[in-house]
């Protein structure tokens, strides 16, 4: 298990290089930059100086290596658009909003749509099936910046309870969660019930009805537990995934929270900042990927214990 | 290479193949090899049926699936009809494909859902380039007549048959080629009793008429017995008796074969008796001995089993003693 | 032997109806079936896929999920009990404690995230309201009684760790661990290897006749019936075709299904030969033939096979035959 652990812990490290070179080439590709003319009205030798002194002027592989030079000693250089802080202050300022954000949504949404797949799964072709395939589908299909319109529309201007955008007091919170809640809560509903409906359908479970153990016994013992392995290679992933799903919401209700500055970092040329938000993106979705397999292999026998038959 | 005309339709020659196996925890991994097929010698004659039997872990599968190339040997030659097959690449195997061609226990995954009959029976000759359009279609529903489904059947889909008549129709299709040899994979392991006769039937009087030559692996030693000719018992990886059919089923000398035969259930009520059973380990551990005189062929005494004579065209696993 | 016991049975149906609506039609299952098991006996019911064997003791058990199934009858009784008309409280009592059953598959019977020892000492500490400790104990025993050799190695396997052969096994160790009135064997050796297959037979024949429990022995296979039971019952397309001794059944077949069946097996005879075969193939089930079942194919039907079902008739001496050509 340890030496599975080590060797995973090599191959994220290996796609981080990948992924950190792709990104700082891609990003560099496209036409344009931080201190063009048309965004910023200087002199053409002030505008070099501005380069210069930003290391923009050297070729890009010595950008590249100078850069990744300093991301190992964590030092992820300073954004353009607030030059006053480094990229690392400024993303611990940001962090704020979007762990509160996305933290509740997916606590809220998520246990909410486990519970609508396992009670679909259970009563199938009842209401509450087609409830739960009603919401998932709306849920997967409509973006999350028109619910956030809706729930903009409807709770703040028609029935003016809520305020629209902002963040700081708790009652600013409550529109962006609901709106960010949607995608974990239809997501998980879909795969819970696929999952449940799956064990269901296995011929030990019928061994277990004809063994007589109560129908209560069946699902919370031994559904659920055979349902949850397919799941958590999932929802981990999805986790950091729901993530960038908040980048429209933040976007929609103004919350200064990672998605804002994500946005504007790509449309600012803010390369430092631009760079540094994709890098913890692709990290944590290796290591939430990492984590979900140890816990796959953990819950499931065959491959805890190997071998199996010949 | 000897005359083709005096050659089996099929020949392994020592044939044999070895998977690699991880073992062991991740840090300290471990390859064993293990010997699916151990080297094996086997002739399909012409217009012959072969059976090839053995329980599953015995390598019949395996060994049907290297002789059609459709698993690569790792030591051994295949002959098809004399020409050595063993080396080539898939353009100089085409022409052999047409020669030979396979049938398996699972028809229905093996017919693609969203052709209709009449273009599974066909794909074949549109694979090889035989024939327009029309001849094919004609072809086709000619082979689904002879197969026994009426031509109307042409234009439905897999889905809607029985599980006999999509084997019927995978017999078709692996037939329309008249290819020499077939290779059938438990064809009738997943049909019902009453559907395994009319398979067996069919297959029997399609051998007649197109003088083909068929490798029938099963583990159904009743039904080997009304089909085929010849049988070779299959026990981890190798042959431990080769017989006639009759032979087998009334002189077998291998104890394994034996425990086969003994594992059948007797249709007669009367004759119940409380049976003593020996597992593969200790019948794999026991073997059989036999003394040099009571060969039919010289051997040399070995502490090795060897296949070895015991009469004309009966080989068992032995080890020969002086 | 054919004669029902004076004593109550252990299993009884009487005019069996299931019926799964789907959307192609409704698939007629079991369309009359009645049959019973006295104490200690064992019966045989054999029929293709899709005669309604499996499904007829799935009802009695009522291990089919309704809806969707329809499930209707005179009377379905576990032990004397009304199994339609039994509450969750006494479907648990009569599962696995009064009727026990083992299944085609043994890899996919178990729950491969738990051991075969968590397993079955979860169905004792269910019905025998054992301790932990005792429940582990107990099952080794079990385990021991099916003739496992490793018990020890196995209680602590999970399934996917263990062959076939030995998990049916361990299944017949579960099965058997409540001491169950009647076990339902649902074809228990057609997955398994034909060394394996002997030996699993054995195994539940001498497990019935030491426990005097009764035995329902589901398969396909004449040759199993004629290795294990007692008294056969044979059905065709939902129906019961003929129910006699199993002795009878093989030197004096009846019906003309039971001829043509026991006929077309392959292999009784020496020499590669030629085979009697039953023309044409199963009924379908959403859209059964009207009449007795059989008649498309039987060689001896006329025209009142094919416009009245012919029924289940019993003679003198307690056989019964379901066909307008023969006398009872």
């Amino acid at each position: 298990m340890i030496g599975y652990i080590l060797r995973r812990l090599v191959s994220v490290a290996v796609t981080f290089f990948i992924v950190s070179v792709l990104i700082f080439s891609m990003m560099h590709a496209i036409p344009g930059g931080p201190f063009d003319a048309g965004d910023m009205p200087v002199p053409e030798e002030v505008r070099q100086k501005l380069l210069a002194q930003y290391g923009l002027d050297e070729p890009l592989y010595v950008q590249y290596l100078k850069y990744m030079w300093g991301v190992l000693r964590l030092d992820f250089g300073v954004p353009f658009q607030s030059p006053g802080e480094t990229v690392l202050e400024l993303l611990g300022r940001a962090w704020v909003p979007s762990l509160v954000l996305g933290g509740l949504g997916v606590l809220i949404g998520a246990p909410l749509g486990m519970l609508l797949g396992m009670a679909a799964a259970l009563k199938r072709n009842s209401w509450i099936d087609y409830l739960a395939s009603a919401v998932a589908t709306l849920g997967l299909t409509i973006p999350v910046f028109v619910t956030s319109m809706l729930l903009i529309l409807t709770f703040s201007v028609w029935l003016g309870w809520l305020p629209s955008s902002g963040w700081g007091a708790p009652e600013r919170w409550i529109l962006p969660i609901v709106a960010y809640a949607t995608i974990p809560m239809a997501t998980y509903a879909r795969y819970t019930r696929s999952a449940m409906l799956d064990t269901l359908n296995k011929p030990f479970v019928t061994v277990l009805r004809a063994k007589g153990l109560p129908e209560r016994q069946i699902v919370f013992k031994h559904v659920l537990r055979n349902s949850a392995i397919p799941l958590v290679t999932v929802f981990l992933p999805m986790f950091i995934g729901t993530a960038t799903g908040s980048i429209f919401v933040e976007a929609m209700f103004r919350v200064p929270g990672l998605g804002s500055f994500f946005v504007s970092s790509i449309r600012t040329r803010d390369y430092p900042l631009e760079m540094a938000l994709m890098l913890m993106l692709t990290l944590m979705f290796c290591l939430a990927y990492l984590l979900s397999d140890i816990l796959y292999a953990w819950l499931n026998p065959r491959i805890r214990h190997g071998g199996g038959r010949e | 290479m000897s005359a083709p005309a005096a050659a089996p339709a099929l020949e392994l020659r020592g044939i044999a193949k070895t998977y690699m196996l991880r073992e062991g925890g991740t840090l300290r991994r471990r390859h064993r090899p293990l010997q699916a097929v151990r080297p094996t010698d086997l002739v399909l004659e012409r217009n012959g049926i072969l059976g090839l039997v053995g329980e599953s872990g015995s390598g019949k599968t395996t060994t049907g699936m290297m002789a059609l190339r459709l698993v690569n040997p790792s030591g051994g030659r295949i002959l098809l009809e004399g020409d050595d097959i063993t080396d080539l690449g898939v353009t100089a195997l085409k022409p052999y494909r047409r020669r030979m061609q396979v049938v398996f226990q699972d028809s229905y995954s093996a017919l693609d859902p969203m052709f209709t009959l009449q273009q599974i029976v066909a794909e074949p000759l549109v694979i090889h380039g035989i024939g327009d359009a029309r001849s094919r279609a004609a072809r086709a529903l000619e082979w689904l007549e002879r197969v026994g489904l009426h031509r109307s059947y042409g234009s439905r889909y897999p889905h809607e048959l029985s599980g006999g008549q999509r084997q019927r129709v995978a017999i078709a299709r692996a037939l329309i080629l008249e290819p020499a040899v077939l290779v059938a994979d438990e064809p009738t392991s997943a049909l019902d009793v009453s559907v395994k006769a009319q398979i067996i039937n069919l297959l029997q009087d399609l051998q007649a008429d197109m003088d083909l030559s068929i490798l029938f692996i099963s583990h159904d030693l009743s039904v080997v017995r009304s089909l085929c000719d010849r049988v070779a018992v299959m026990f981890n990886g190798r042959i431990v008796e080769e017989a006639e059919a009759e032979t087998i089923f009334t002189g077998a000398r291998h104890p394994y074969t034996r425990a086969l035969l003994d594992a059948i259930p007797v249709l007669d009520p009367r004759r119940r008796r409380t049976r003593i059973f020996r597992d593969r380990d200790a019948i794999e551990a026991e073997g059989l001995t036999l003394a040099a005189g009571a060969l039919s062929e010289p051997a040399e005494p070995s502490d090795e089993p060897a296949l070895v004579a015991v009469a004309p065209r009966h080989r068992v696993e032995a080890v020969v003693t002086p | 032997m054919t004669a029902p016991s004076a004593a109550e049975p252990l299993v009884e149906i009487r005019d069996l109806h299931v019926a799964f609506p789907q959307f192609e039609g409704t698939v007629h299952a079991v369309r009359g079936v009645s049959l019973h098991l006295a104490p200690g006996e064992s019966l045989g019911i054999v029929g293709e896929s899709g005669s309604g064997k499996s499904v007829s003791c799935m009802a009695v058990m009522r291990l089919l999920r309704s809806p969707p199934a329809q499930i209707s009858a005179d009377r379905l009784a576990l032990e004397g009990i009304d199994v339609m008309a039994a509450g969750k409280d006494d479907l648990t009592r009569l599962r696995g404690r009064a009727a026990a059953m083992i299944f085609q598959d043994p890899m996919t019977a178990f729950d491969p995230v738990f051991t075969i020892g968590q397993q079955i000492a979860e169905t004792l500490r269910l019905h025998r309201e054992m301790g932990r400790r005792a429940a582990r104990d107990e099952a080794l025993n079990l385990l021991r009684r099916v003739e496992i050799r490793n018990p020890e190695a196995v209680l602590e396997s999970y399934p996917h760790q263990l062959s076939g052969g030995m998990l049916q096994r361990a299944m017949i160790a579960m099965a058997l661990s409540c001491h169950p009135r009647v076990l339902f064997a649902d074809e228990p050796t057609t997955a398994l290897d034909v060394t394996v297959q002997a030996q699993i037979l054995q195994l539940i024949k001498d497990l019935q006749a030491e426990l005097g429990m009764g035995l329902i022995m589901v398969t396909h296979d004449m040759g199993v019936v004629a290795e294990t039971v007692d008294r056969v019952v044979v059905m065709y397309g939902g129906q019961v075709m003929e129910q006699a001794g199993v002795i009878d059944i093989f030197e004096r077949p009846a019906h003309p299904y039971t001829r043509a069946l026991l006929a077309s097996i392959p292999g009784q005879e020496g020499g590669r030969r030629r085979l009697t075969e039953i023309p044409g193939g199963s009924p379908d089930p959403s859209d059964p033939p009207g009449g007795c079942p059989f008649h498309p194919r039987c060689p001896e039907a006329d025209a009142r096979c094919a416009a009245e079902a012919p029924p289940l008739l019993t003679g003198a001496d307690g056989r019964q035959t379901a066909c307008w050509r023969v006398t009872p």
